[in-house]
């Protein structure tokens, strides 16, 4: 037990570290700023003008910003910080008084996933809270739907993340790891679209047609479907204190953690032998 | 006298990608730093100082060849890098913690924690002369403030090797001294220090014993004594006027250094130190002192890598 507590403290005070470093980047706080301001917006300032005129499609809109706004702003701030944890630290040469430290490469890599992932979850916490507030104000339920909501979408950004991190310890600027975790969360939230592709090539019998099929098939079965995770339909047209529906929200954490692992494992072997 | 590092037939080869030339960073380097010294780590930019270091860190991995810390090969391991403290050159601390959390958070690092970590600290910043400073953030440091500080970090766990890049360069002069103070007042504790460094006169001032490195290759190891040459003598002279300067320098004493009729005269090979003085006596010149006159550091590096690069050539 001792040797269990021993090995993740060095990753903990890493994570600590990480995480009071990075909630400082302007990029990100520009991020966490513009997001807020377009929650703020979109669900006080509307109602404040005119109050008595809302209707039902008004608060439809309003929850579809907000949603939509937790989710680009969310995944942005995900992308960027997964990104520049460790290739920031390669270039400012911090890397070098820490590995020089006993600290092996696994307790850092672990310290700044971990740091990562508590910036991800302060941002999501704030930006739920601003538009949990709001919904409460205007309906006067407890949005718990909107909680199991920011749950999963926490998990679907933990996948992003994971893979965008693992790339990054590839890399020595954070450039290419951004790209691919756009990509990752694009192609991920298209993945019913790919499978569609898969099902109408190969109709031509032509050898490009096939392959574009095949392509579709590989990256269908590789990528998460990462629309598992949005209860955006249910929070726009439900109520707020919904139970989730057509949802398994267990299987999908576990889902998330799978994925999650692997690209953290993926980031270690790519990095315990990399030269720095 | 024990060793604390010792490379045998270290080699490394950074690859090229694609069209690019395979380097040869290090070529079966074979280096002996011993316990309780100061190893000055001596060579021209690329010559492979920094590679040997981040070798001996486990930073960097090599082609073939070993290492050995306080004996133990296994360079990288927790075990190891328990023992050595290691200060990058140009490294970056974060401007938004106090010099104290700095320490705190790398002596977590070493496993620190409690009334150790408290009582190491405070030893540590009184070491490197920051104790004053130690609740500022280090936004509000000087250049010479943070390299301290950086030393600090290297020192929290008091290890038996400090591993330092370029520990003085960019730092003002009195910054320098400091610094050299500290360094040799942890050489009289009995720490092993290895230095990489350019600045020349600073490693003559303060290490036991160097190394010069030249595209890979070790060119000299030995203390100073040994490897720099005993030149020739200069006598330090009054009363010089224009005139018999140029007939000293006929017979082979070579004006250097002149203020006003104050001058220091280089003697020759050709001639012996009796015959410069029997010289300044014959012409009147008031003497000052005799002093014999050893090759500098910077003399000696430069004529290492200079045989080294006309091997090259040819």
């Amino acid at each position: 037990m001792g040797a269990f507590i021993d090995f993740f403290r060095g990753p903990w005070h890493i994570a600590v570290y990480t995480y009071r470093e990075g909630i400082r980047k302007k990029t990100l706080i520009g991020f966490l700023i513009l997001s807020l301001l377009v929650i703020f917006g979109a669900s006080f300032i509307s109602s404040y003008l005119d109050p008595t005129s809302e209707t039902d499609i008004d608060l439809k809109l309003i929850k579809d910003i907000c949603v939509a706004t937790i989710s680009i702003f969310g995944v942005l701030i995900t992308i960027f910080i997964s990104a520049s944890v460790v290739p920031g630290e390669i270039e400012n040469k911090v890397i070098y008084t820490i590995l020089s430290k006993p600290v092996r490469r696994i307790q850092y890599l672990l310290g700044k996933f971990l740091g990562a992932q508590l910036i991800i979850i302060v941002n999501l916490v704030l930006m739920g809270f601003l538009f949990c507030a709001a919904l409460y104000m205007r309906q006067q339920v407890f949005p718990s739907l909107l909680l199991w909501s920011l749950l999963l979408t926490y998990f679907e950004f933990l996948i992003i993340s994971a893979f965008t991190f693992a790339v990054s310890c590839a890399s020595t600027s954070a450039v290419v790891p951004t790209i691919i975790g756009l990509f990752i969360y694009i192609t991920g939230n298209l993945t019913e679209f790919l499978k569609d592709v898969q099902n109408r090539a190969g109709q031509s019998g032509k050898w490009f047609d096939d392959m574009i099929g095949w392509v579709a098939n590989a990256l269908y079965q590789m990528l998460p479907n990462l629309q598992n995770f949005s209860l955006k339909t249910q929070i726009i047209n439900g109520q707020p204190n919904d139970p989730p529906t057509d949802v398994l929200i267990p299987n999908l954490m576990a889902y998330g953690t799978l994925y999650a692992i692997f690209g953290f494992l993926l980031a270690w072997v790519i990095f315990w032998r990399k030269e720095v | 006298m024990s060793i604390a590092i010792q490379t045998s037939k270290l080699t490394k080869v950074y690859e090229g990608s694609f069209r690019a030339q395979d380097v040869h960073a290090l070529k079966e380097l074979d280096l002996i730093i011993n316990q309780g010294e100061i190893y000055g780590y001596l060579g021209p930019n690329g010559s492979g100082k920094t590679t040997t270091i981040k070798m001996m860190l486990g930073l960097l991995f090599p082609t073939s060849g070993t290492i050995e810390i306080l004996g133990n090969p296994n360079v990288g391991s927790a075990s190891v890098k328990r023992n050595i403290g290691y200060l990058p050159e140009g490294a970056y601390y974060p401007d938004f913690l106090k010099g104290e959390e700095i320490l705190e958070y790398y002596g977590k690092l070493y496993g620190l924690g409690g009334k150790d970590l408290r009582h190491r600290m405070a030893e540590t910043l009184e070491l490197v002369g920051m104790t004053h400073a130690r609740k500022r953030l280090l936004r509000g440091y000087s250049k010479g403030m943070r390299q301290r500080i950086g030393l600090a970090q290297a020192l929290i766990s008091d290890p038996a090797i400090l591993i330092l890049d370029e520990p003085t360069t960019g730092l003002d002069p009195i910054a320098r001294k400091e610094i050299r103070d500290i360094l040799a007042n942890l050489r009289d504790k009995g720490k092993t220090l290895l230095i990489s460094s350019h600045e020349l006169l600073e490693v003559e001032l303060i290490c036991d014993r160097v190394g010069i490195l030249f595209e890979g290759v070790l060119q000299a190891q030995g203390t100073l004594d040994e490897l720099l040459v005993q030149r020739d003598v200069t006598v330090d002279v009054d009363d010089l006027d224009d005139a018999t300067a140029a007939k000293l320098a006929e017979r082979g004493l070579q004006v250097e250094d002149r203020v006003g009729t104050r001058a220091k005269l280089r003697v020759a090979s050709a001639i012996t130190a009796y015959e410069a003085l029997e010289l300044c006596r014959a012409f009147n010149l008031k003497l000052i002192g005799v002093a014999p006159r050893r090759e500098t550091l910077e003399e000696l590096f430069v004529r290492v890598v200079g045989a080294a690069q006309s091997t090259r050539r040819q």
